[in-house]
């Protein structure tokens, strides 16, 4: 019995078994801090190298997060007031006129899974539901996702919105036809060709 | 025989159409479109909020007015396409909005581009009509792109063309630009795609356009797919269920709107790629997928789209050629009546090659001889030549032969046929670099179709007005 065996059930997706050790662990007095880290957030950035380097399949890593999610509700009552576990908050949607998802939820999805809280406001979204929700969830990054040539002009219009409502949030922006060049041109501050870079990206923007 | 794309009967074809009509009663599909909706309520459908609920003679009556077999009319007459049937027709790539260069590399697809592709489909042996987008021009004013690619195809070539079916405006200017080329518009000039959105709805821009097609009585192919593992379940059967039931519901809004609106049916159903969630098209199960809407289609007895000449490939490499003719061959085996991404598509159709579509090209060629029933004629058994020749015979040397060398046989342009020691000589050898080779001799043999100049100063006005020029 060690913290890494929760680690070790995130990893094989065992739900059940992590709420198990986690209430085990919390009921001997091991340090919360040392559950969280030591059990949970190792474990998910295991999880995060392991679908990077493709031995993990997409559907098991949503299922792990999900073991590790059911963990950090045991452990929430316990841990100090206004202790972050949040790495950040993330508003994330496909813009107006736009109504592909499924890349959008995945991205939505590994960002919940890395620890970041996350509110998807889903699809054909405009600038002011963005800008809306970015002071109302005090957000740190706000992610626009387009998979149509003829929505990407939009995500210029939000991203200049988003500046001019002058709140300190940084725009990152995606789907298949998005380019580098293109974030560089509307002046968002980030691009990712993928999921995973995504996730990476947030978490830089988040820390900074 | 129990091989995999043949083991669907006549009950494994009713317990999808089954299972189809409970969705439609059950669960209902959602159209966000007071006009749609208007329309169904109209018509007594049950409703609840943006919910249709259908039942199974309301389905019935629908399929009933569908034509099997219709036309659609082309500039030149002599290029119209029938659709339905034993027939198969094929457009090039839809929607890419790269272009990807021999390098690998890729760079934004421009209104010239539309162009190129435009003498490509014109001068091609074997792509029967004009893509609606055969690349997104990405330079240009985006709200108008569709009307430089109509005015394109209009213009560039005289095949049949794809109505734009991005918005309802859209849409409208289509039927406009048509009403200038043709006298009769009653008659099919065009067929545009109304994609559904998986699982069980509708983008009501998609609704609003196909209503406007619909209307005017110019065919639409309805098509639903769902990704396996992410819009619809992993498995094909459950996949084919949901989209099956949407595409049902799409004809069934176009039959209420005006009975007898030619339709194209089509589901897709590819797998999502599980290491990453990423968009898989040429797979062997896509292809088994085709087999099976394609009888699907025969059994609603209505003509059956399915995906083209597919690769997830970025380069003209084994892997294109292989996954291409997967999906290509078991199209066409399995008897789909049209194709888009026929030729030129690359990686998940984001991309499109100037050297995939010469290499498609032979590709199509190959498939549509493939196809082709063997003849059984006299002169095809040519039983007193035979005899006449006994043992002795060198057939080289016959008329049989002579009259037939020509067309008997599929003559590839792009494919070699030679050997090993030619091979070496060849200058060039590589199949990119003489699929570029092809491509300077097609610009140069383009000649720009016949057109009324009067007709040509109206759709060029008509252009220019809505662009604001
Ligand atoms: C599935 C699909 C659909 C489905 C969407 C279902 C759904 N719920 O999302 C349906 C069938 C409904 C559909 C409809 C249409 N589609 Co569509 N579709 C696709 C397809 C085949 C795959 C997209 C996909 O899901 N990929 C898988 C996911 C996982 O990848 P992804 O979205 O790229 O996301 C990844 C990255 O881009 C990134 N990412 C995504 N978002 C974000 C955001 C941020 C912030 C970051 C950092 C990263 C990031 O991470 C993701 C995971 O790795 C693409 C082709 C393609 N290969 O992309 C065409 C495609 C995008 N569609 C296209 C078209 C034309 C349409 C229609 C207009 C067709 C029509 N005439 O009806 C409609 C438009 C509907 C609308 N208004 O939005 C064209 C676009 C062409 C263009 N020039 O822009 C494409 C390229 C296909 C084609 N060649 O025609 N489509």
């Amino acid at each position: 019995m060690a913290v890494k065996d929760i680690a070790e059930a995130v990893v094989v997706m065992d739900r059940v078994k992590v709420v198990e050790l986690v209430k085990t662990e919390i009921a001997a007095g091991t340090e919360i801090d040392e559950i969280l880290n030591a059990g949970l957030i190792d474990a998910m950035d295991i999880v995060g190298q392991k679908f990077s380097d493709g031995s993990l399949f997409v559907p098991e890593m949503l299922m792990a997060a999900k073991a590790m999610k059911a963990g950090l509700e045991e452990l929430k009552p316990h841990l100090s007031a206004g202790a972050a576990v949040s790495r950040g908050t993330v508003i994330i949607g496909t813009v107006k006129g736009d109504l592909h998802d499924i890349g959008k939820n995945l991205v939505a999805l590994m960002m919940e899974g890395a620890g970041m809280d996350v509110v998807d406001l889903g699809v054909d979204i405009d600038a002011e539901k963005f800008v809306k929700a970015a002071i109302e969830h005090n957000a740190g990054v706000v992610a626009l996702s387009a998979l149509l040539t003829t929505t990407m002009p939009t995500m210029e219009t939000i991203v200049a919105a988003i500046k001019e409502a002058g709140i300190a949030v940084k725009t990152i922006i995606g789907g298949a036809p998005v380019t580098a060049a293109f974030a560089d041109q509307i002046g968002a501050d980030g691009f990712s060709a993928d999921a995973p870079g995504a996730v990476e990206l947030t978490r830089k923007l988040l820390a900074a | 025989m129990n091989r995999a794309i043949t083991n669907f009967d006549q009950k494994i074809l009713d317990s999808i159409h089954k299972y189809s009509l409970e969705l439609l009663s059950d669960t209902g599909i959602r159209f966000p479109s007071e006009k749609a909706l208007g329309i169904f309520r109209e018509h007594d459908f049950r409703t609840d909020g943006e919910m249709v609920f259908f039942q199974e003679k309301d389905i019935q009556t629908a399929l009933d007015t569908v034509p099997s077999v219709f036309t659609i009319k082309a500039r030149n007459p002599e290029k119209d396409i029938r659709i339905g049937g034993d027939s198969y027709m094929m457009a090039p790539g839809y929607g890419p909005p790269f272009i990807i260069e021999p390098s690998g590399e890729k760079r934004n697809a421009l209104l010239d581009d539309v162009h190129k592709f435009c003498k490509l489909v014109q001068t091609s042996k074997y792509l029967d009509f004009n893509s609606s987008i055969v690349v997104q021009p990405t330079e240009v004013p985006q709200e108008t792109a569709h009307l430089d690619i109509l005015l394109a195809t209009l213009l560039m070539t005289d095949k049949p063309i794809m109505g734009s079916s991005s918005s309802e405006i859209a849409a409208r200017d289509s039927l406009k630009l048509a009403e200038m080329v043709w006298d009769n518009t009653d008659e099919p000039v065009m067929i545009s795609l109304v994609d559904s959105l998986s699982p069980l709805q509708y983008a009501a821009e998609m609704v609003d356009s196909l209503m406007v097609f619909a209307k005017a009585g110019q065919p639409l192919i309805v098509h639903s797919s769902c990704s396996l593992g992410s819009t619809g379940p992993i498995t094909i059967a459950g996949s084919l269920v949901i989209s099956n039931a949407t595409t049902l519901a799409g004809i069934c809004l176009a039959q209420l709107i005006n009975p007898g609106t030619p339709i194209v049916y089509g589901l897709g159903g590819s797998p999502t790629e599980m290491k990453t969630g990423g968009y898989v098209n040429a797979s062997p199960e896509d292809a088994k997928h085709t087999a099976i809407v394609t009888a699907l289609g025969r059994y609603y007895n209505i003509p059956c789209r399915s995906q083209g000449a597919l690769t997830e490939s970025f380069c003209l490499d084994y892997q294109a050629g292989m996954e291409s003719a997967m999906m290509l061959t078991t199209a066409a085996l399995s008897g789909a009546n049209l194709s888009l991404h026929a030729c030129g598509t690359y990686g998940s159709m984001l991309g499109m090659s100037y050297e995939k579509f010469i290499a498609d090209e032979d590709l199509c060629g190959a498939v549509k001889k493939l196809m082709q029933p063997v003849e059984f004629t006299d002169d095809a058994f040519a039983m007193d030549m035979i005899k006449e020749l006994g043992t002795s015979g060198n057939y080289l040397m016959e008329m049989h032969t002579l009259k037939r060398c020509r067309s008997e046989f599929f003559i590839p342009d792009l494919n070699i046929r030679t050997i090993h020691n030619k091979w070496l000589e060849m200058e060039p050898r590589d199949n990119v670099e003489r699929a570029a080779n092809i491509l300077v001799k097609r610009f140069a043999e383009y000649e720009k179709p016949e057109i009324d100049p009067d007709i040509e100063k109206r759709l060029v006005q008509y252009v220019n007005q809505r662009k604001g020029m």
